[in-house]
């Protein structure tokens, strides 16, 4: 299952969720993006979903132990990894054609992105929320924290504030996500996607 | 203390902090971490505990200005459905916060204990599968590829026009396109590696060598430690 290109991948992957917050920063944008090495990993290995998985949740565990280093808060959050691996390998990852389509269908491209991005944000919601709620009483350090004073101050509990913030503000993130992801999988030379399909054992690889 | 030893050190620690609800435990918990770098890390204690200050007090302050400033009432006394006080939502922030405090500060005291160790020395001494600790190392080098590579992309789309070095509705628009710029350039790289350079270097099959090397045993130190910090948390529990 992990052949050396794969390994690769998973190493590649995880090095592009830990550093797309630096470009992120560059470009001074107002979202997180530390995501879309996991959901791009499942994609490259989309003809195998298993494999896509594990290689995918490998990347999402690398990248979180890694950026403890910087952020000793992110490992609570390693069950949202999964989920979202899960959902782009068993999920995203049926949209692979409409995602590398020449010339891009336009049409099927955003309506996949959008079903998808929408999909590991409901599900990515509703882990985190649960995390949010126990770990961190209900608030964190980022914007999504008005959201939950606002459900709070209306009278709903911790755990419902929690989610409905979730639910608000995740599915728009992941579809943002989700459209990187694809893009980088649209880039990605066919050379390399190839790679990744060969069932060649690590040893042979070298 | 070796690096294995302290990993089961932090993991105690961060499950007891998890575990303790009240002020008081957490306060004895954070006196036993400050008498593990007082006596482990000595005068770096002191950054770690300035870097684990800084880290939580942005966080800190939101939870105020939102706990006590807008909402104005504890979860406890939401889910009861009553009136509740504002200072009662402050002993939850300040629980909540001292409890995150611990946790940052416990792993930036395992962290500065190794600091004169390289990345590749302590992924090596780890007690992990060896595929493991070949991802974290081969991760590691992507990284520094990838920031590489975001300069150089970076540099030359600001020469190019296609975005800006400050916030601008021109970086929201192109934004994408550095990151395709920087994913094009790593992956012209890994495949250049794959292909033709590490197979030359045999860069992999070193690489296994060095992070197959068995990882050094725990020491009389660690078990001390850890049982202490064991006692800690069951106190933290009880008091």
């Amino acid at each position: 299952m992990l052949t050396t290109p794969r390994l690769i991948v998973i190493a590649l992957c995880a090095a592009l969720n830990f550093s797309i917050g630096t470009i992120v920063y560059l470009v001074k944008l107002p979202i997180y993006l530390d995501s879309i090495g996991t959901i791009l990993c499942a994609l490259l290995l989309a003809s195998d979903r298993k494999v896509a998985f594990v290689c995918a949740w490998l990347a999402a565990t690398v990248s979180t132990i890694i950026s403890v280093l910087i952020n000793p808060f992110i490992p609570w959050f390693a069950l949202t990894d999964m989920t979202i691996a899960l959902v782009s390998a068993f999920a995203t990852s049926a949209a692979v054609a409409s995602f590398r389509a020449r010339p891009m269908r336009t049409g099927a491209f955003i309506g996949s992105v959008v079903l998808y991005g929408v999909l590991t944000g409901i599900a990515a919601g509703i882990v985190s929320a649960l995390i949010v709620a126990y770990v961190f009483g209900g608030v964190t350090g980022s914007g999504s924290a008005a959201i939950v004073a606002l459900y709070l101050r209306l009278g709903f509990t911790v755990e419902t504030a929690s989610l409905l913030s979730g639910l608000t503000i995740e599915p728009v993130d992941k579809t943002l996500q989700v459209m990187l992801a694809a893009l980088l999988y649209r880039a990605t030379p066919r050379e390399f996607v190839a790679m990744l399909q060969a069932p060649m054992p690590a040893a042979e690889a070298r | 203390m070796t690096p294995n030893g302290a990993i089961v050190l932090a993991a105690v620690l961060v499950g007891g902090a998890m575990l303790t609800r009240d002020l008081v435990g957490l306060a004895a918990l954070s006196l036993f971490c400050l008498g593990f770098g007082a006596i482990e890390l000595r005068g770096r204690t002191v950054r770690a505990l300035a870097w684990s200050a800084a880290i939580m007090a942005p966080l800190a302050a939101f939870m105020a200005v939102v706990w006590v400033g807008v909402v104005g009432r504890s979860p406890g006394e939401i889910a009861a459905g009553v009136t509740g006080t504002r200072a009662a939502a402050l002993t939850h922030v300040t629980v909540i916060c001292t409890r995150l405090f611990l946790i940052a500060l416990v792993t930036q005291l395992v962290i500065l204990r190794f600091a004169d160790m390289t990345p590749l020395a302590f992924t090596r001494a780890l007690r992990a599968p060896v595929v493991l600790k070949k991802l974290i190392a081969l991760t590691l080098s992507w990284i520094d590829t990838i920031l590489h590579a975001v300069d150089r992309s970076r540099t030359a789309l600001i020469t190019a026009g296609v975005i800006t070095p400050r916030f601008s509705a021109r970086n929201a628009a192109n934004g994408w396109i550095l990151v395709q710029t920087v994913w094009l350039s790593v992956i012209t790289i890994a495949i250049g590696r794959l292909r033709d350079k590490w197979p030359a270097e045999n860069t992999l099959a070193r690489l296994d060598e060095a992070l197959a090397a068995p990882a050094p045993p725990f020491r009389i130190g660690d078990g001390a430690w850890i049982a202490a910090a064991i006692a800690a948390v069951a106190t933290a529990r009880v008091v």
